[in-house]
């Protein structure tokens, strides 16, 4: 239960090659608008990334910049880029993410 | 199938045939046992002479590999050697497993052989992972079945390309001895899969011991058995060998196929005989057989070994005059073969007689990793070069990357770093892969593999790619699970040569995480030359100190001058979440208590929605709230009016509808079952006020019966006017509608077809079947027009699906009069009104038979536009099929790309067992053996069931040497199916039946039954015996039993042996529990105790004071104990003073299994325990000291173990001292706990006077209510406890509620069974002198309590359940005393 009155701009991230850690990821959807939050879950066990991540940016303007560019290519894979439905989600792997 | 006397013009190296064709099983061993063909005594049979049986151990080529031994540890254990096999043979009964077992099993073989099939179906391939955990999976299901032993065998061979041949083979010895040690029942099909897989893997072994262990083992060869010796002997070039199992053979009459004429040709090559080999063609030919795909490969694959090209290429030639094609998997046996012998040179000349079709790429795939794994990767780079290169789509602008299983296959192998690198560039310059590099240094970094993933990054850095520092995280990972600190510094070294600067998170998650301490990682850094002083470093120190809560050490830190500029954003979110570490689920079911406690009845009915879909995603993330508080939940709940919210959907009211049968009018119409029409009709007139719409309904089936159409339509009509609703049944409009059709009375029986639309009549099922028949009848009449007609009107009213069957009889008509070409015209017509072909089979049929190529090819035409070439294909299948034309037949069966429809082949499978159509079945499943995605068990499966049908078991016995021959698993149901035709027919089974048993409950045996087994003495008898009586705990019978089978020579299952050392151990007998051990590894090379077994072990020896020498046997064995077990060996540790012992047992904990969730505490006591047994008392003082000075968390932190062993032991000096620490601890550092425990544990053990004193020193300890309040819970839980409540409430009045207390004390005078009447009935008269009420829970107990005396109650007793008071209390008051 997010607070009420505070919006969120959030993409859904998929298909990321694993080559690509917070800091590529962040700096490429930086471009579209301020990116508030960079979420991209890694598996500790692994050590390599879920292949997805969240983006929020501080402004609509930013979530819609980058809605409306297609496709979202970067070194030469192609990214899976979506308006986040699930904003309970976001808290949840933001809290993941804070513990571990 | 030929006859082998044809053969005997035949001469190879002049055999003497006519010596051997006499010669029995036993004289061919003699004879063969002179052959010195293995270099080295690969079998050595012991026979052993106290028992019978025979067991003989076989070793394995090569000892001792590593992947393939470890499978889990649970089911390897330490000492298994998994070199060594063992063989048991014959008279061993097996355990009969339940039916739950069976069933899971039979299940379990399902998904298995799904799981390898589609793998096998894909790919051509399965992967080692794969087939270890279906066999793990099966190992740890026990009692593995005859077919899913069978199913892992046959993997074993070729279908393991990532695999070097020896390893393979030891794989498959593993699987033999380990699923025969579970006791699998092995039969000729095991055997004749074992040999395939030697074939596969190039094994080299001897065919003469081979036979004698099948001999040993009471197994048959059969002829799928013989042809694989021969061509095991042809393998390595004996055709001397070869000759005389064939000669043997032939002695037997067994038919010589194909494939023993194949073998021959490999043999003669490798015996260096390369004219004898071509001449094996002709001598096939003379015999009757034409050489197949197989023999022109066996001859290719001979050149290829020698390198002639030429001949290949001539060879190659020839074929393409014959009608044989070989196809792109057989050209790859040639590649392969020329790479392996030597002849690269020659490949690109065999790779340009590719023709790239369907199945290629899987297939070359196999190719490529068979060459990797064997050491040719170069060859196998070259095939790679000519995989289609996949365009770059524009929806998917990913780059191409074809060759990724290469280089995922080249990093499992160890290639070196220069070649993959190397294939790297090939890659990238062919342009079939994008991005080789990363890809290539993900496998490493999958695999773990630092070596070749640093060069590769290397490589990639010169090549101008960024490495970043997450690329090292899978390597970090790895150390951090071993903590393997040198890893971990070696990889930052690593990142420090890349120049990739490990950022914070590297730090945070991977590497200070490996490290006992921030402290010690930053010294091992700074030693190993790493920077400590960069901002990512420090900003993960920070961090960490944070999230661990270590608060005063975060000030130092940032209070630090030296500390760089750090932003909080860094480790805000850290040091929240150090904060709330406490946070339990507990918390969060306060929280929800809270939640409803504060909220009004209005608030939460209108949110009730809101409140569903929170408590529903709550138990979705699986938080369980505890039960008071879901009590207390559900009390406000309940309160608020809200039930739903708390009740499970359980509201399911049985609703019984009470049908209120109106008995209807008996009419007379029950003369219409006497089907005399004039009777019915007679009866009809006189009651016609009586008729009942019901009646007439009769009445005109009646009529209709009796073809009686004029009868029928006028007592319609009369229905009518009664009734203008009524309506007939859709049977009855059926017969009607029957009957007016056969007077040709066309109008009116579609008016009934109208009718029956209106009034909305259904046709179905049977109904459609009548229709089915009308229209038949139709055709027969060869009425074209009234049944185009009627089945137009049908359609056109939707009253039934146009399906194929009522399209039919249009055809038939014309099939029936021998018009193919008409009808051919009427299916055509068919499809295209209604997209059915009806009768098409039978239309292709006559079509083939009479030979009009003209017309077949409209048919096929036709069919291939209306429904693609599949559909014809088989259609024309299935007509030559049919029509005898089997070579035909095989033409079409061999189209490229045609993959199986099973439902198609079932079609026809049907067919020929209804029409009891051998031959042609029998030709259908040979011809599919090939075909794509074909089930060949189901395929087998129909054979089967025709030989069930005609009670041929000869038959069928051929079809199960058949199944040999192709390698075909049989699932459960067919071999069922298989050992029933075997049984009517009174013939010996020769496989284990997979029945499905009723359980043999062992419990369930009765006396008689003992008895009846007892004096059986057979194997089997006594086991079960065993089994049972170790059930019923009669351990001393069983193991007399055991003494007995011992002295009778007869060995037992590895799992009785087990049972009954479990047995003997929980009843504490450890010596004859070792003796049963010691028989047991007597009788099976590496017997092992099972895991529980080892556990009950290691708890008997610690209670005979002997943890020592438990600890050296768990430290042999390879076991993980359980978490009892562990306590329990620590505890025994402590006892003794054995300090090196529990830091050993601690250390092989973390290294054996950190998933074990012990508590650290327990080794930290026992330490202390140790330290004071041994007389340092100080050293005990000073750890447990530090243990709550140095860490900030003390709630899980007990000690209370420590104070009440040395109360126990009455060690004064000690408990002095321990009380001197808790109260300093007490004083000195705000932990209350130590104190807390003491105090109670002098009050447990009655020492009130020093729980006084304490208290009197440490007042804290009064105000630790929750400590005291769960310590008078559990009081009460046991009688006679009352006087410590008393105690604890006499030395701190105050701890709790007056009624709380005063509840739990009348709930402990209730436990108490003797004379407390009294003490309960002054404690009832205290309460009401104080003024307080007493529960309705306390006084219910109170009253039994009175009743349990004689004496009547003197108040009303609460009239409700003990469970009711208790739940309502549980539910009023948090918490409360109650019953559990």
């Amino acid at each position: 239960m997010s607070a009420p009155g505070k919006k969120v701009f959030e993409l859904f991230v998929s298909k990321i090659p694993w080559t690509l850690g917070t800091k590529e990821v962040k700096e490429y959807f930086g471009q579209f608008g301020h990116v508030r939050k960079c979420l991209l879950p890694f598996d500790k066990g692994t050590g390599f990334h879920k292949g997805f991540c969240w983006i929020g940016y501080t402004t609509e303007e930013g979530l819609h910049n980058a809605l409306h560019k297609d496709p979202h290519v970067v070194e030469g894979s192609k990214l899976q880029v979506q308006q986040n439905m699930m904003p309970f989600t976001w808290r949840r792997m933001d809290k993941e993410a804070e513990e571990s | 199938m030929r006859s082998s006397g044809a053969l005997l013009p035949v001469t190879w190296d002049g055999c003497p045939f006519a010596t051997l064709c006499r010669l029995n099983m036993a004289a061919l061993l003699r004879s063969a046992r002179a052959l010195n063909l293995s270099a080295s005594p690969l079998l050595q049979i012991k026979r052993t002479s106290n028992h019978r049986q025979t067991i003989s151990r076989f070793y394995s080529r090569t000892v001792g590999g590593r992947g393939i031994g470890v499978c889990s540890r649970q089911i390897i254990s330490g000492s298994f050697n998994p070199a060594m096999l063992v063989w048991e043979h014959a008279v061993v009964a097996r355990d009969e497993p339940s039916l739950g077992v069976r069933n899971k099993q039979s299940h379990q073989f399902d998904w298995a052989l799904a799981k390898l099939d589609s793998s096998v179906r894909r790919t051509g391939r399965v992967t080692k992972s794969l087939l270890q955990r279906i066999f793990h999976d099966i190992c740890r299901t026990g009692y593995p079945s005859g077919n899913q032993a069978l199913l892992l065998l046959r993997s074993c061979g070729s279908l393991l390309p990532e695999l070097p041949l020896a390893e393979r083979t030891e794989f498959a010895h593993h699987i033999w001895g380990k699923l025969l040690e579970l006791g699998a029942a092995y039969d000729v099909s095991h055997y004749n899969a074992l040999l395939k897989v030697y074939l596969q893997n190039e094994f080299k072994f001897s065919p003469t011991e081979f036979l004698a262990k099948m001999e040993a083992a009471n197994v048959q060869p059969n002829r799928v058995t013989y042809q694989r010796l021969i061509a095991a002997y042809c393998q390595v070039g004996d055709i001397e060998g070869a000759s005389k199992v064939l000669g043997f053979m032939k002695s037997k009459d067994l038919p010589i196929t194909e494939a023993v004429f194949n073998s021959l040709v490999t043999g003669h090559s490798r015996a260096g005989d390369m004219e004898s080999a071509v001449n094996i063609l002709s001598v096939m030919r003379g015999t009757g057989i034409d050489p197949g795909p197989d023999t022109y490969l066996a001859l290719l694959v001979a050149y290829a070994e020698k390198g002639d090209m030429d001949k290949i290429k001539e060879t190659l030639n020839q074929v393409e005059n014959t009608d044989i094609s070989l196809m792109d998997r057989d050209l790859m046996q040639v590649v392969f073969t020329l790479t392996v012998a030597g002849h690269q040179q020659h490949v690109p000349e065999v790779l340009e007689h590719l023709r790239h079709d369907g199945g290629f790429v899987p297939d070359a795939m196999n190719l490529c990793l068979s060459l990797i794994t064997q050491g040719h990767e170069s060859t196998a780079f070259m095939l790679l070069k000519t995989f289609p290169s996949v365009q770059a789509d524009s929806q998917n602008s990913n780059g191409p990357d074809v060759g990724n299983f290469f280089l995922r296959h080249c990093v499992n192998t160890n290639k070196s770093p220069e070649e993959l690198v190397g294939f790297c560039k090939g890659l990238m310059d062919s342009n079939l892969h994008a991005a080789p590099m990363q890809f290539t240094l993900y496998c490493a970094l999958e695999a773990k593999k630092m070596a070749p993933a640093i060069e590769v990054m290397k490589t990639m850095k010169e090549e101008g790619l960024p490495i970043r520092p997450h690329y090292f995280w899978p390597l970090l990972a790895q150390h951090k699970r071993d903590q393997n600190t040198a890893g971990t510094l070696e990889v930052l070294k690593a990142m420090q040569e890349l120049s990739t600067e490990p950022d914070i998170d590297t730090y945070c998650n991977y590497v200070l995480r490996t490290f006992p301490s921030v402290d010690s990682a930053r010294t091992a850094l700074a030693d190993a030359g790493i920077a400590v002083d960069t901002i990512a470093f420090v900003s993960a120190e920070v961090r960490a100190e944070a999230a661990e809560g270590n608060l005063a050490r975060l000030f130092a830190f940032l209070s630090s001058p030296s500390l760089p500029a750090i932003d909080i954003g860094v480790f805000r979110g850290n040091l929240i979440a150090g904060f709330k570490r406490q946070t339990s689920t507990e918390n969060m079911a306060y929280f929800l208590y809270h939640l409803f406690d504060g909220m009004s009845e209005t608030e939460v009915q209108a949110k009730e929605e809101v409140l569903r879909e929170y408590l529903q995603q709550l138990h979705k993330k699986g938080i369980c709230i505890p039960v008071n508080i879901y009590r207390g939940i559900r009390n406000i709940l309940d309160s608020h009016h809200v039930p739903e919210l708390i009740k499970v959907p359980l509201l399911c009211n049985f609703l019984l509808f009470c049908s209120h049968l109106k008995c209807s009018k008996t009419i007379k119409c029950v003369c219409v079952f006497s089907q005399n029409l004039p009777r019915a009709l007679e009866l009809k007139a006189e009651h016609e006020d009586k008729m009942s719409p019901s009646c007439y309904a009769l009445l005109i089936n009646l009529c209709c019966r009796h073809d009686n159409p004029e009868e029928a339509l006028n007592l319609k009509r009369e229905l009518a006017r009664m009734d203008s609703e009524a309506t007939l049944d859709v049977n009855k409009y059926m017969s009607l509608l029957r009957v007016l059709s056969k007077h040709n009375r066309l109008e009116e029986a579609v008016d009934i077809l109208k009718e029956m639309k209106e009034k909305d009549v259904v046709v179905k099922d049977t109904a459609v079947v009548l229709l089915f028949h009308t229209f038949s009848a139709v055709a027969l009449r060869g009425d074209v027009a009234a049944l185009r007609r009627l089945q137009d009107t049908t359609f056109a009213l939707g009253l039934a699906k146009p399906t194929s069957n009522l399209c039919s009889p249009m055809v038939t008509m014309y099939l029936e009069k021998g018009d193919f070409a008409g009808a051919l015209e009427a299916v055509m017509e068919c499809e295209t009104q209604y997209h059915q072909l009806p009768r098409i089979h039978d239309v292709l049929c006559g079509i083939v038979k009479k030979g009009d190529t003209e017309l077949l090819q409209k048919a096929m035409d036709f069919v291939s536009q209306q429904r693609g070439e599949m559909t014809v294909l088989y259609d024309l299948f299935f007509a030559f099929l049919q029509t005898g034309r089997y070579r035909e037949a095989r033409k079409i069966i061999e189209t490229p790309g045609l993959r199986a429809k099973p439902g198609r082949l079932q079609w026809y499978a049907e067919k020929c067992i209804g029409s009891n159509q051998m031959e042609a079945l029998e030709t259908m499943v040979d011809l599919t053996a090939k075909l794509f995605e074909c089930d060949r068990d189901e395929m087998y499966h129909y054979l089967l069931c025709l030989c069930k049908d005609t009670n041929d078991w000869s038959k069928a016995e051929a079809v199960w040497t058949k199944m040999q021959e192709e390698n075909v698993i049989p699932r459960e149901r067919t071999l069922r199916l298989l050992a029933d035709i075997f049984k009517t027919n009174n013939q010996e089974v020769p496989f284990e039946v997979p029945e499905v048993k009723q359980p043999s409950s062992v419990t369930a045996f009765s006396s008689v039954a003992y008895a009846v087994l007892y004096t059986s003495r057979s194997s089997a008898g006594l086991r079960g015996l065993v089994m049972a009586l170790c059930k019923k705990r009669k351990v001393q019978e069983a193991y007399n039993v055991l003494k007995e089978a011992e002295r009778l020579g007869k060995a037992l299952v590895p799992a009785c042996y087990d049972a009954l050392i479990k047995a003997l151990l929980s009843s504490g007998s450890m010596e004859d529990a070792m003796a049963v051990k010691d028989i047991a590894a007597n009788h099976i090379t590496g017997f092992q105790l099972s895991d529980m077994a080892h556990n009950l072990q290691i708890i008997t020896q610690v209670k005979q004071e002997r943890p020592q020498g438990c600890l050296k046997t768990m430290l042999q064995m390879d076991q993980v104990p359980s978490q009892l077990a562990l306590t329990r060996l620590v505890q025994g540790l402590g006892n003794h003073g054995d300090i090196k012992g529990i830091q050993e047992v601690a250390s092989l904990i973390k290294s054996l299994s950190p998933s074990l969730n012990m508590s650290s505490m327990l080794f930290v006591n026992n330490m202390a325990l140790a330290h004071i047994k041994n007389g340092d008392l100080e050293r005990a003082l000073e750890d447990l000291e530090s243990l709550y000075t140095q860490t900030a968390d003390h709630s899980q932190q007990s000690i209370a173990f420590v104070f009440r062993k040395v109360v126990e032991a009455h060690n004064d000096e000690a408990f002095d001292k321990l009380r001197t620490m808790a109260e300093r601890l007490c004083h000195q550092f705000a932990s209350y706990k130590p104190a807390t425990d003491l105090f109670l544990q002098c009050l447990d053990t009655g020492r009130v006077e020093e729980a006084r004193q304490l208290l009197q020193r440490c007042a804290a300890v009064a105000e630790q209510k929750t400590a005291l309040v769960s310590y008078m819970a559990k009081a009460s839980q046991s009688p006679g406890q009352i006087a410590k409540i008393k105690n604890l409430l006499e030395l701190i009045p105050d701890f709790a509620e007056k009624e709380l207390v005063y509840a739990y004390m009348m709930k402990c005078h209730g436990k108490w069974a003797g004379q407390v009447g009294l003490a309960a009935k002054a404690l009832y008269r205290r309460m009401q002198a104080e003024g307080l009420q007493m529960n309705e829970l306390s006084l219910k107990r109170l009253a039994q309590l009175y009743k349990k005396a004689g004496e009547p109650v003197p108040f009303e007793e609460p009239p409700e359940t003990f469970k009711f008071y208790a739940d309502k209390l549980k539910a009023s008051t948090l918490p409360s005393p109650e019953d559990d």
